[in-house]
């Protein structure tokens, strides 16, 4: 910082600079030095893990030369589109319902005037949508499963037998009330700052103008929103599409998803087979890298309204 | 909006109630707290149910025996003992690597703002599961000896896969959960050091004779201390309930304990569920006091870069 007061000075002032801009590139060097910890760590168990999975995706497991017999097997083998095919329809279907539910719940947290509610509400809120893998997995057997309390209570009171109506947790539509508990929460907490900063100033100027409460939502409060919804939605897919302890632990691998297909894989007691898991894992991460920056794009097109 | 009403009346419009009327009728509020209230419900009835689950036990209502069972399972010490120190070391090791960073990036580099932003923006796109067979490879299997990751890593991961199985140290998994808890701890610090004024601290401190490391120790930290905290606190919970690296490590760690404990027993895994949600209440009411501040600007947060922790 004093050498950076010294560079304004050389760059306003003209005399003997030759010694001083030597002093500021070596400053600049050591500013860089800084750095190198935290990038040589990124570089190492961040960014060589990618191209490791790639580079293996690539390579004949056999001959080690290069070759797509991976991504033909994964082709190849119905299962593995099913497991794709299952993973993106959990995801969209947690994140839809997530989304929009959680999106107008933030809208209800934000219109609250009490102070005190509305952290405690939010607190609790964190509380949830830290709450997941394992545990969660847990108490929705605990809740919903086969003796599960809400079942019991629903066939004891309402003669409502939730399994005979072929409702199982342990399945798709289980499975999607499962991560929806943990979606709903990081909407609202994503979602909230965007409703905190619509300006009342905008809906009095909309109905001063002659719109009506559903003119105002549709032509200026959505506009608005728009950006941080979609950037949420997308956040909640790429959430739900990498999630995996939560599914491993409530179906014990009894449900094709590709997290679970790749851990069966390269994690399994038969047999491992890298080249396939490292071309589902390249497939997840070309999804995945569409969707976030789909997310940073909205991300940034929303903190146009937000900065005040 | 009050002084314009009063105008509106005293100029005798004919539509004065009709205009205060809709100016005071926000709009889709009853949905909107009506949605909230099933929200909160949705989150609050597993829990509850979990509890009275978990109470009812296999014997009748108040038996705790499979509590007493899992308290007196030396596993389960254990594990949460081996839990507790990967956690506390990812934690000291994020905040070790990062504060001095983003400080940096903050007060000199401004330019490389981008690069750490994509590096805390990767893990979104690279899942723990996609990370883990990554590492598996590069550290223990086929690549460990390939040339190309020898010269892309500046030859450090042979020297790193010959010293990691010498520590007999989970140093590996420790390295993998900084990456998983990157984003979180990142927007955290990164965030509390964008509300105060970095530039200023620092000169003031130079002014002071203060060097480059007491100005982030004694001026810097304090001051973004909160931020530093809930990154920790994230970084801690997330590392705490962690199942996928561990398993693919073939650690044992609390949470595979719990899933191998908990799938014999419904009774006991709906405590032992019970028991991690306090733990997740705990570090979650440490951060309080931490987000009161950025919570009530409610400006200073990107929308949902913190809150988006925790193991799936």
């Amino acid at each position: 910082m004093l050498s950076q007061a010294l560079d304004e000075k050389v760059t306003r002032g003209t005399t003997g600079e030759q010694p001083r801009r030597r002093a500021w590139q070596l400053a600049g060097l050591l500013a860089w030095s800084i750095l190198v910890p935290f990038l040589l760590f990124c570089l190492l168990f961040e960014l060589l893990p990618v191209v490791i999975t790639i580079q293996g995706s690539l390579t004949n497991g056999g001959t080690g030369g290069l070759s797509l017999a991976s991504y033909q097997r994964l082709f190849a083998q119905a299962s593995n589109l099913r497991a794709f095919q299952n993973s993106v329809a959990l995801s969209l279907v947690t994140a839809l319902i997530g989304g929009l539910l959680g999106a107008v719940a933030a809208y209800g947290l934000a219109s609250l005037r009490q102070g005190w509610l509305r952290n405690l509400l939010m607190s609790f809120c964190s509380i949830a949508a830290n709450f997941a893998g394992v545990p969660l997995a847990f108490a929705f057997v605990a809740t919903l499963g086969v003796t599960g309390f809400v079942t019991v209570a629903l066939r004891s009171w309402l003669h409502l037998d939730l399994y005979g109506l072929g409702f199982s947790i342990y399945q798709f539509w289980g499975l999607v009330l499962v991560y929806v508990y943990f979606q709903l929460p990081l909407m609202i907490l994503v979602t909230l700052p965007a409703f905190t900063g619509l300006r009342p100033e905008w809906r009095e100027a909309a109905i001063n103008l002659g719109a009506s409460p559903a003119g105002y939502w549709w032509r200026v409060a959505l506009p608005v929103l728009f950006p941080s919804l979609v950037a949420g939605t997308m956040l909640l897919f790429a959430n739900a599409f990498g999630a995996f302890a939560t599914a491993y632990a409530l179906a014990q691998g009894n449900i094709n998803l590709v997290p679970i297909l790749i851990d069966f894989l390269v994690n399994g007691n038969v047999t491992v087979d890298f080249g396939l898991g490292d071309a589902l894992a390249v497939g997840m991460m070309v999804l995945l890298l569409v969707v976030v920056a789909l997310y940073t794009t909205m991300l940034r097109r929303a903190s146009r309204w937000q900065g005040r | 909006m009050r002084s314009l009403i009063r105008y509106r009346r005293r100029g005798q419009s004919p539509d004065a109630g009709q205009l205060r009327q809709r100016l005071t009728n926000e709009g889709g509020l009853l949905p909107a707290r009506l949605a909230l209230v099933l929200v909160l419900l949705y989150l609050l009835i597993p829990l509850a149910a979990t509890l009275v689950f978990g109470l009812s036990g296999s014997h009748g209502w108040g038996d705790l025996s499979s509590l007493g069972t899992v308290f007196g399972d030396p596993d389960f010490w254990q594990t949460l003992l081996t839990s507790l120190g990967l956690a506390a070391g990812t934690t000291v090791l994020v905040i070790l690597l990062l504060t001095p960073t983003v400080y940096q990036v903050r007060l000199r580099l401004p330019r490389v703002q981008p690069l750490l932003d994509a590096l805390a923006l990767l893990p979104f796109a690279v899942p723990p599961i996609v990370l883990g067979t990554g590492l598996l490879q590069e550290y223990n299997g086929a690549a460990t000896n390939s040339p190309l990751v020898a010269l892309l890593s500046l030859g450090l991961v042979p020297l790193l896969s010959n010293i990691f199985p010498l520590l007999d140290l989970p140093l590996l998994l420790i390295c993998a959960y900084v990456i998983v808890a990157l984003p979180f701890a990142y927007r955290a610090i990164d965030n509390s050091l964008r509300a105060i004024n970095v530039r200023v601290l620092t000169e003031a401190a130079a002014s002071l004779g203060a060097g480059w490391w007491r100005t982030l120790l004694q001026v810097i930290l304090p001051n973004i201390w909160p931020g530093i905290l809930t990154a920790a606190l994230l970084t801690f919970s997330t590392v705490m309930g962690e199942l996928t690296l561990a398993s693919l490590f073939n650690t044992y760690t609390f949470p595979i304990y719990l899933n191998m404990t908990g799938q014999n027993d419904p009774h006991r895994a709906a405590l032992l569920a019970v028991l991690s949600f306090l733990l997740t209440l705990l570090c979650v009411l440490g951060m309080v006091p931490a987000t009161r501040p950025r919570t009530s600007r409610g400006q200073t947060a990107l929308p949902g870069q913190i809150e988006g922790a925790g193991p799936r």
